[in-house]
């Protein structure tokens, strides 16, 4: 029978996650690399948002934005979930013993959720959406300006406890 | 360098001690509230410049003019700065004494200093419309103002490491 925390003391056990909790500098490095991935993700996502939701750069047309910032979203992303990854392999205990910890993993997938949504169920016809903004799109934009902030208050809030 | 060796003492006793400076360092939560808040700021004014900044050295939104674009954003990035200023302030005074040992805190604020001074001279004309497209002036305001900003990043990161 699998067990998570049987995973998780494992992985905290493993030389790689005691090296990188017991050394100086590469968790200060990597949760650096991480809020400059956070800058990167975060910063653009936003601004899809704001777009959808009519909020700003609303003389730019939605395809434009979306095809032109979504690459740089993908990369922040990325970096983000790469650093992220190392992370939690830096202290795997205390991520899974941490409710601030699983209730950022939580938003992660549904912020995961509302991508695909987006993709796979809205965009279809995004080029009329200059005359008339779907309301789903728009639904997906607050969405995502939700699910993202509560993802960056509920990693900061995973320091703290 | 730091703040301790330029201002007097007393300064950074009456920042931390006094009335709202005591009430931030002992109020229950608002330490990890108001820095969420500032992470935040963080978030959103770095998305207006990757946006711009991007834009000046001819990636990211290529089908908007840098003047456009500015257009845009300008205004978020001084309301970003704002709330980062605003949510920054209460953050040091309940830690004032710490923060006047601090060296990464010292260059975090001449990195300030010099990114929002550069926004508004540089960058600002470099944004301006009718400015001249991959100019070398926007390129070099572009990568000032990323160098600065991530300067306030970075040793701002720092001031909690070292």
């Amino acid at each position: 029978m699998f067990h998570l925390l049987n995973f998780v003391q494992w992985l905290n056990d493993t030389r790689i996650s005691v090296y990188l909790r017991e050394s100086d500098w590469p968790f200060p490095i990597i949760e650096t690399v991480h809020i400059l991935g956070l800058g990167f993700s975060v910063g653009t996502i936003m601004w899809l948002d704001l777009r959808l939701l009519g909020l700003a750069m609303r003389d730019a047309p939605v395809t434009d934005v979306i095809e032109q910032l979504e690459p740089w979203a993908i990369g922040g992303f990325a970096v983000m979930f790469v650093s992220g990854s190392l992370l939690i392999l830096s202290e795997p205990l205390k991520c899974y013993n941490t409710v601030a910890f699983r209730i950022k993993v939580v938003l992660l997938i549904l912020a995961a959720l509302n991508v695909l949504y987006f993709h796979k169920r809205v965009m279809h016809n995004v080029e009329e959406w200059d005359r008339l903004m779907p309301w789903r799109a728009k639904l997906v934009g607050i969405l995502s300006l939700i699910l993202w902030l509560g993802v960056v208050i509920a990693g900061r809030w995973t320091a703290y406890f | 360098m730091t703040f301790g060796r330029i201002l007097p003492g007393w300064f950074f006793a009456l920042c931390e001690y006094s009335w709202p400076g005591s009430w931030f360092k002992h109020a229950q939560w608002f330490f990890a509230i108001d820095e969420t808040f500032h992470i935040m700021a963080l978030g959103m004014l770095i998305g207006t410049l990757v946006i711009v900044d991007l834009r000046l050295l001819g990636f990211g939104m290529r089908r908007q003019s840098v003047s456009q674009l500015a257009g845009y954003l300008g205004r978020w990035t001084i309301f970003g700065v704002a709330m980062m200023i605003a949510t920054g302030i209460p953050l040091f005074m309940s830690e004032a004494e710490k923060l006047s040992k601090s060296s990464p805190f010292f260059y975090k604020m001449v990195f300030l200093t010099c990114a929002i001074t550069l926004h508004f001279t540089l960058h600002r004309k470099a944004t301006a419309p009718g400015a001249m497209p991959g100019s070398g002036l926007g390129k070099l305001a572009a990568c000032l103002s990323l160098f600065c900003w991530l300067g306030v990043a970075l040793a701002g990161r720092a001031i909690a490491f070292l």
